[in-house]
């Protein structure tokens, strides 16, 4: 009976009822949308590697080597020679290396040099290779295989050819053309910064710099030799059928894009047998003396970059807040400023058997209604928004929202809004409790 | 006793009704007891209402009149339990009414005093039968909703309100249709103890015989405090008491009516 009190008695004050309903459903739908693009950030961030034990490169800094190797962000200051390499990979505790060459770029996106090594040994999210949507792994010295989100933007297939442009930005004076890269795959869709950055071997990215160069099998090439020229084959044999790549791929079946030997490359990922043996590793590079080195362990560096980030997520989350609080507090205005023409309706339901505290609980229904029905809005206006912003966040900002959208934080959010709606409506509920004791037949006169 | 006043009706029969009832007044059970009633709305004023003794016996139709700011809407406010007595005791259906908590006392208003306002006082945004259910809920009987709704049915008949009234809006009746529903809420949970404070104030005659004619009909057994300053309504009660002579100590309060509206916006 109260909750149709309470509902008759604001559809009485529509008007003021309806405003007051929209501003908390503003507000409760910001705080969810930042509480979603902070905990999807956070995931999508957290997800950009995984699998990969140590980062070397140049010293320069733990941020600076995380952002330019994962987010192909920036770039390292200084690169790291081959023999500093060719240590590494001859270390009996490294089981795979990756090697990164950082510095071009292809309509602006960042091109890294590396090997087939990256397509076998990285891992993104909960330990998830990368896979192909089309095409394979690099197959000539100038192979390119490039992520979704550029295949999609650009409108690239297998078998188109692209020029790189020496150093980064999106327009560049100084294109390599007489270089000009073959597509041979694209990577399935990652949700990381992969989607976006065009990947070529090593070999091909050194001769669009500096002419052609012959290298016998190197110190890079000896642990996963077998391993890619396996690799190849597979990727041969898969893709026979292809009739549209048949040369190309008869061509350079045998291509081991590792047996190249670089003069340097910009950043190493390493993969240990055993990871318990990282933090060991990683002080012996970073005590190298041969070659100033900086090792890092990606956990660690994307735990240092998120705090960083992550202060201004709280600002964020904060501020929207303080909107909360705000619409609730106009909420317990309305409900006040209502009270005097209530009086009379206090006084009915007291004659005949109301007491005060059911007066006090019936504002605090009324309250409560609203916040239940503007949350409930939110809930539906917020999914309606992302579902339609998904593509805008993925191809502007990269945030890929992973279902499901709502998560415990979106709970904890809204029992805490109804938690300060009980407060912030005892204003209202205690004025009616406190007329309700005085109230009387002459309410009216 | 000492305040009663023997009714001078013009209406001869009505009259012989009413001195029946009194000589049997006395050895029947008391509804309401007051002794030694005194309120005042705050420490420092005088009070509004001090009455010695006042006893009304059950199924008596009291009528109550004096003029404005006399204290009537107050000493209803009492035997609602809606006011605390300053001093002194209010026994109803022979319970220590003012002894009560103030959750007894809503909870025996609710079961045991129905109410009818002067403007009738319905909540406008809630529909007739929302109106009435509101007092069944209040009350908290045993009774099923079945029973109650077969009791609101069969006292719609006897109010002659038709049964689709029931989902109209209270504030769309007509004023007839809004006397008829409050005293179908007031009568609803089978009250022993009927308050009435001024309804027929802003009736004509006409309407107002009409009114009393259903009220009486249907309070049957219950006891009536009915409250009014138009001394020509006496004739429809058992007996009538006035608020100088319930109240004789308080009559300087008449001289400044305004004083308990007043006092109570203090409070």
């Amino acid at each position: 009976m109260l909750s149709t009190i309470a509902i008759e008695s604001l559809k009485r004050r529509k008007t003021t009822a309806i405003l007051t309903l929209l501003s908390i459903t503003i507000s409760i739908s910001l705080l969810l949308c930042v509480d979603i693009i902070r905990t999807q950030v956070k995931t999508s961030f957290t997800r950009t590697v995984s699998g990969v034990d140590l980062i070397v490169g140049a010293p320069s800094g733990q941020l600076n080597l995380l952002l330019s190797s994962v987010f192909n962000i920036g770039t390292p200051t200084k690169g790291i020679e081959y023999k500093s390499i060719a240590a590494l990979q001859s270390n009996k505790q490294v089981s795979w290396l990756i090697p990164l060459s950082l510095g071009d770029t292809h309509r602006g996106f960042r091109v890294v040099g590396t090997t087939n090594s990256f397509f076998d040994h990285f891992k993104y999210g909960d330990m998830q290779s990368l896979e192909m949507a089309a095409g394979s792994t690099f197959t000539q010295p100038l192979s390119t295989v490039i992520g979704a989100d550029i295949a999609k933007s650009l409108g690239y297939k297998v078998g188109d050819k692209i020029i790189i442009s020496h150093g980064l930005g999106s327009v560049s004076f100084n294109n390599h053309d007489d270089h000009p890269f073959t597509i041979s795959g694209i990577v399935k869709k990652t949700g990381t910064p992969v989607d976006k950055a065009v990947y070529v071997t090593l070999q091909g990215l050194e001769e669009a710099h500096t002419g052609p160069k012959h290298s016998p099998t190197s110190m890079l090439g000896r642990k996963s030799a077998d391993k890619a020229n396996e690799h190849e084959h597979e990727h041969e044999h898969e893709h026979e059928h292809e009739h549209e790549h048949d040369e190309h791929t008869k061509e350079y079946a045998v291509y081991n894009s590792e047996a190249f030997t670089p003069e340097s490359v910009s950043v190493v990922m390493l993969g240990l047998k055993h990871r318990v043996t990282a933090l060991q590793l990683q002080y012996q590079i970073n005590q190298s003396k041969k070659e100033p080195l900086m090792a890092i362990l990606p956990g660690m560096a994307l735990a240092e970059l998120w705090q960083i980030m992550g202060n201004v997520e709280s600002l964020l989350l904060g501020l929207s807040g303080l909107i909360v609080i705000c619409a609730l507090i106009g909420l317990a205005t309305m409900l006040l400023a209502t009270m005097r023409e209530r009086y009379q309706e206090i006084a009915v339901l007291r004659t005949i058997g109301a007491g005060p505290f059911t007066l006090l609980l019936l504002i605090q229904i009324e309250a409560m209604l609203l916040t239940i029905v503007s949350a409930a809005l939110s809930l539906g206006l917020v999914a309606g928004l992302m579902s339609a912003l998904k593509p805008w966040l993925s191809s502007t900002y990269g945030l890929f929202l992973s279902s499901p959208l709502f998560g415990q934080s979106s709970v904890i959010i809204i029992l805490l809004i109804l938690g300060c709606t009980y407060l912030v409506s005892l204003f209202p509920a205690v004025a009616a409790y406190r007329r309700g004791l005085h109230a009387g037949l002459n309410a009216n006169s | 006793m000492n305040t009663i006043n023997k009714n001078n009706s013009t209406h001869s029969q009505r009259n012989a009704v009413v001195e029946g009832r009194s000589a049997v007044t006395e050895e029947r059970n008391k509804a309401i007891e007051v002794s030694n009633l005194q309120f005042s709305y705050t420490k420092e004023s005088p009070p509004i209402i001090d009455i010695k003794a006042w006893q009304v016996s059950q199924g008596e139709h009291v009528f109550l009149s004096g003029p404005s700011g006399s204290g009537k809407s107050t000493l209803l406010n009492l035997l609602c339990g809606t006011l605390t007595p300053t001093q002194g005791d209010i026994a109803l259906l022979a319970q220590p009414f003012s002894a009560l908590s103030n959750r007894q006392r809503d909870k025996f208003r609710a079961r045991n005093i129905g109410v009818v306002f002067q403007q009738f006082n319905l909540i406008p945004y809630l529909s007739v039968a929302q109106n009435i259910n509101a007092a069944v809920y209040f009350a908290s009987t045993n009774v099923s909703k079945t029973a109650s709704d077969a009791k609101l049915r069969h006292l719609l008949d006897k109010l002659q309100l038709p049964s689709h009234v029931l989902h109209a809006k209270a504030d769309a009746l007509s004023i007839g249709q809004q006397q008829r529903v409050a005293i179908a809420r007031a009568l609803i949970n089978d009250p022993q103890l009927l308050i009435v404070d001024e309804p027929t104030s802003a009736l004509d005659t006409d309407a107002r015989d009409s009114f009393m004619s259903l009220l009486k009909d249907v309070a049957g057994e219950s006891t009536m405090i009915f409250v009014s300053h138009d001394k020509a309504m006496e004739s429809y009660f058992d007996r009538h008491c006035s608020m100088s002579e319930l109240s004789p100590s308080t009559n300087h309060i008449k001289a400044r009516g305004d004083e308990a509206p007043k006092a109570q916006e203090r409070a």
